[in-house]
């Protein structure tokens, strides 16, 4: 083994050290500009990328978010903060706001307190539980809008699964994804169910990366079941519950093919979130500039969050 | 004989590599056998063209067998891109139509490509012309053609239409007049709809009703406790059912606001919906769902095709997947009467032609639209989807007498026609007028809040973003 990482190293150092001796050109460059035109020539994709694809269009957005624009005509108009004026009076914005709070603690509160339960159970040396585990993650990977239709058809309140099973137990399924206060709830288990996966996979693998002896030195210390799980599961799944708050929060932000599919954001605007409202705006009321204002709302919501996330992470959370 | 003339040394240089490309392109990838390069030989290639294609032929003697017989074909074929928005049972006939274009002559052939529902092609027209690289045509729906007229890039379609020697007076007017502006048309009728009422015949016979729509709404009303049909305190089929706003509820009620004496707007855009002869209407709407006979629904073609509701109204468009999924047999009839008598709009989709395209697509374009709304195709259409025919010549034509005294159901909406009118600009020509009534009708039908206030807010938005239109439109007609 240590033999042929020795080969390897060698001909490392034979690949980097061919083009430098084989074209003086190079070997001037390096010892002129240092390791710059290397660290540039590196840098650069990744930079063009991120520029055209990232940084721009946000800049765009901010640009946008100051003009009143239809996204066909070739004048955009400016008319400044109007449509952040508009945004703050709005009341229909204020429901979009809290249906997205609404949206995202639930989602991820579920996530991760659903993950971890998930994880202590399929943690068990048990018979099958490696299809448990299975069953579990599988609805991470189907596709939102596939599972979103067929959730549909299961809360149909006349037809769908869901209404029989409630009929066998003697009650009447309401309406889902046809209530003022229901649909939130429904949209929400569905993204629970959809996601709840991914949380208990990671939640997994931290808890069997957790050193069997502090539960030893734990127990013979005289800590039962629940203060072994307070006091040495928790602290040590630490990083990952912040790792998962951080991922769910903005992925939570980002739910548009559940929503689109199952309520199309209502009934009226329930189930609207920043996002969908966002999308609304720009592409079927095709109001481009409160479209891009209601963009960077979102973009000054998701870095205060994930500011104060790993702020609280960083005193809070050990990496020990 | 002009094209003969045209065929200069250069020219024939030019098309010789481009045939001897087509052809080795032919021959080695596999994805390239297009209908275009396809060996048909039935059709005469036309003019010019021939001459230039035998001696390509002649300067490649190496190549594969196949090659010859591509090679040989004309590949003067005038390509144009359409984007369609038709799903299941509608998009097959949208397919049918484009291989019935392509198959019928040799000199353009269509690309056909799905978009997406209305809403959807309607966006991505948007992104392609920001990115300029539009289709030649494109299906637009009647919310959504009057937005690219404002913005100027549809093609006025009269001199397409003279030249062409096709007399639009044969088009239904209501349905052609919807797509004109100060006297030019620009959206010319394809798939064309109106609301009708549909009932279940098995449970019309069973609460003894005779085998028709009701007359009224108060007819209605008397057969109500009749088609409900409650299981332990739980209704298990409904009378009626009302749609989601992202299922145009703001278009089936646009009738309904009419039966009542009221409107959505002026065609100046002057709000009415917050009147009161609109908020009866509401008021009606309302009660529908309070008093526990109409229930709202995310589908309601699926409620009625399963048994859910009793009766509804819906589409034409919807007749014939309908008759396909009902195990019922399924009548259809006119809307009933309002307090105001009978009302009734027009819907649906028609076609238009971008501008800024070469001369040779434009003229491409347009024959395939004159080719989709002639008398004879239109008929096919209308028979294999529910939309009507939208020629005056093809509704009397012997085929389609036939064709509904087979199908009574597909008579209903071209007998109801004539008494239809065009939308009120509030829906059709506010951007997004069509979600923000229908997002207020649902505060009514899923939420039974207080129709006056509600139909407050809803003026107040329309007005709100009817003021951007109004600046647009002042620009473009003056």
């Amino acid at each position: 083994m240590e033999h042929s990482v020795e080969t390897v190293k060698q001909r490392h150092a034979s690949w980097m050290a061919v083009p430098a001796e084989g074209s003086s050109l190079v070997t001037r460059a390096l010892r002129r500009f240092g390791d710059w035109p290397l660290f540039v020539l590196f840098l650069t994709p990744n930079l063009v990328l991120l520029l055209v694809f990232t940084y721009w269009p946000l800049l765009y957005s901010v640009y946008l978010s100051l003009m009143q624009w239809d996204l066909i005509s070739p004048v955009k108009l400016y008319v400044g903060a109007d449509n952040y004026r508009f945004l703050l009076q709005d009341s229909e914005f204020r429901e979009v706001l809290r249906n997205t709070i609404v949206f995202t603690v639930g989602t991820v509160g579920g996530t991760v307190l659903l993950g971890l339960a998930f994880a202590l159970l399929l943690d068990q040396p048990l018979r099958g539980i490696a299809l448990a585990r299975g069953v579990v993650f599988a609805p991470y990977v189907l596709s939102g809008a596939a599972v979103a239709v067929f959730w549909v058809n299961m809360l149909n309140p006349r037809f769908g699964i869901v209404a029989q099973v409630a009929s066998w137990l003697g009650t009447v399924s309401p309406d889902w994804l046809n209530h003022p206060k229901l649909a939130m709830v429904a949209v929400i288990l569905v993204a629970l169910w959809k996601n709840v996966g991914f949380a208990t996979i990671v939640y997994l693998a931290g808890l069997q990366r957790i050193p069997q002896e502090l539960y030893e030195a734990a127990t013979v210390d005289g800590a039962g079941i629940p203060d072994r799980f307070r006091f040495v599961t928790l602290p040590q799944l630490g990083p990952i519950t912040l790792f998962l708050l951080v991922v769910s929060t903005i992925s939570s932000f980002q739910a548009f093919d559940l929503i689109k599919v199952l309520t199309d954001g209502g009934p009226v605007n329930a189930t609207t979130t920043l996002l969908f409202y966002i999308w609304e705006q720009g592409f079927v009321a095709f109001n481009a500039g409160r479209a891009a204002a209601a963009a960077v709302v979102l973009f000054a919501l998701l870095a205060v969050i994930s500011f104060v996330q790993v702020r609280i992470g960083e005193r809070r959370v050990s990496y020990d | 004989m002009k094209l003969e003339r045209m065929i200069t040394r250069r020219r024939l240089l030019v098309a010789l590599s481009g045939l001897t490309a087509t052809a080795l392109l032919a021959a080695c990838g596999q994805n390239a056998t297009t209908p275009t390069a396809a060996p048909s030989g039935t059709a005469a290639p036309t003019g010019g063209s021939a001459p230039t294609a035998t001696p390509a032929q002649q300067s490649r003697p190496m190549a594969s067998p196949t090659a010859p017989a591509v090679s040989a074909k004309p590949t003067t074929k005038v390509k144009v891109v359409y984007w369609g928005s038709f799903s299941g049972v509608l998009g097959e006939a949208e397919q049918g139509m484009v291989q019935r274009f392509n198959q019928s002559q040799d000199e353009v052939e269509v690309d056909y490509q799905y978009q997406g529902n209305y809403e959807e092609t309607a966006q991505k027209l948007t992104q392609a012309l920001a990115a300029g690289a539009t289709p030649d045509i494109v299906l637009l729906s009647d919310v959504w053609w009057f937005k690219f007229y404002l913005n100027e890039v549809l093609l006025p379609l009269d001199d397409l239409f003279a030249a062409n020697g096709i007399d639009t007076s044969d088009y239904v007017d209501p349905l052609i007049n919807e797509g004109t502006r100060k006297g030019v048309v620009y959206w010319v009728p394809f798939a064309r709809s109106t609301p009708l009422f549909y009932y279940n015949k098995q449970v019309w016979e069973e609460a003894g009703l005779p085998d028709r729509g009701p007359n009224t709404w108060s007819e209605f009303l008397e057969w109500v406790p009749k088609l409900v049909k409650q299981e332990g305190g739980n209704t298990v089929r409904y009378a009626f059912a009302h749609p989601s706003a992202a299922s145009y509820i703001a278009w089936l009620f646009q009738p309904v606001v009419w039966q009542w004496g009221g409107r959505y707007s002026d065609p100046d855009f002057t709000i009415r919906i917050q009147e009161d002869p609109a908020v009866e209407a509401a008021t009606f709407y309302l009660a529908s769902v309070r008093d526990g006979w109409a229930v709202p629904s995310k589908d309601i073609v699926a409620e009625f095709v399963n048994g859910g509701t009793a009766a509804m109204k819906a589409s034409t468009a919807s007749l014939r997947g309908i008759t396909k999924s009902a195990s019922f047999p399924v009548g259809t009839a006119f809307l009933p009467e309002g307090p105001k008598g009978f009302g009734c709009c027009t819907g649906g989709s028609g076609l238009a032609i971008l501008r800024n395209k070469p001369q040779e697509i434009q003229e491409a374009a347009f024959r395939y639209l004159a080719f989709a709304t002639s008398p004879e195709q239109t008929a096919w259409w209308s028979q294999n989807t529910g939309y009507m025919p939208v020629r005056k010549s093809a509704v009397t034509s012997p085929e389609m007498e036939k064709f509904y005294q087979e199908n009574p159901n597909f008579q209903t909406a071209v007998n109801q026609l004539p008494k239809t009118q065009p939308q009120d600009a509030a829906r059709v020509w506010i951007p997004n007028g069509d979600q923000i009534i229908g997002k207020g009708l649902e505060r009514l039908t899923i939420q039974l809040e207080d129709p006056k206030s509600v139909l407050n807010d809803v003026a107040r938005t329309l007005e709100r973003e009817a003021k951007p239109v109004i600046e647009q439109l002042k620009r473009r007609e003056g």
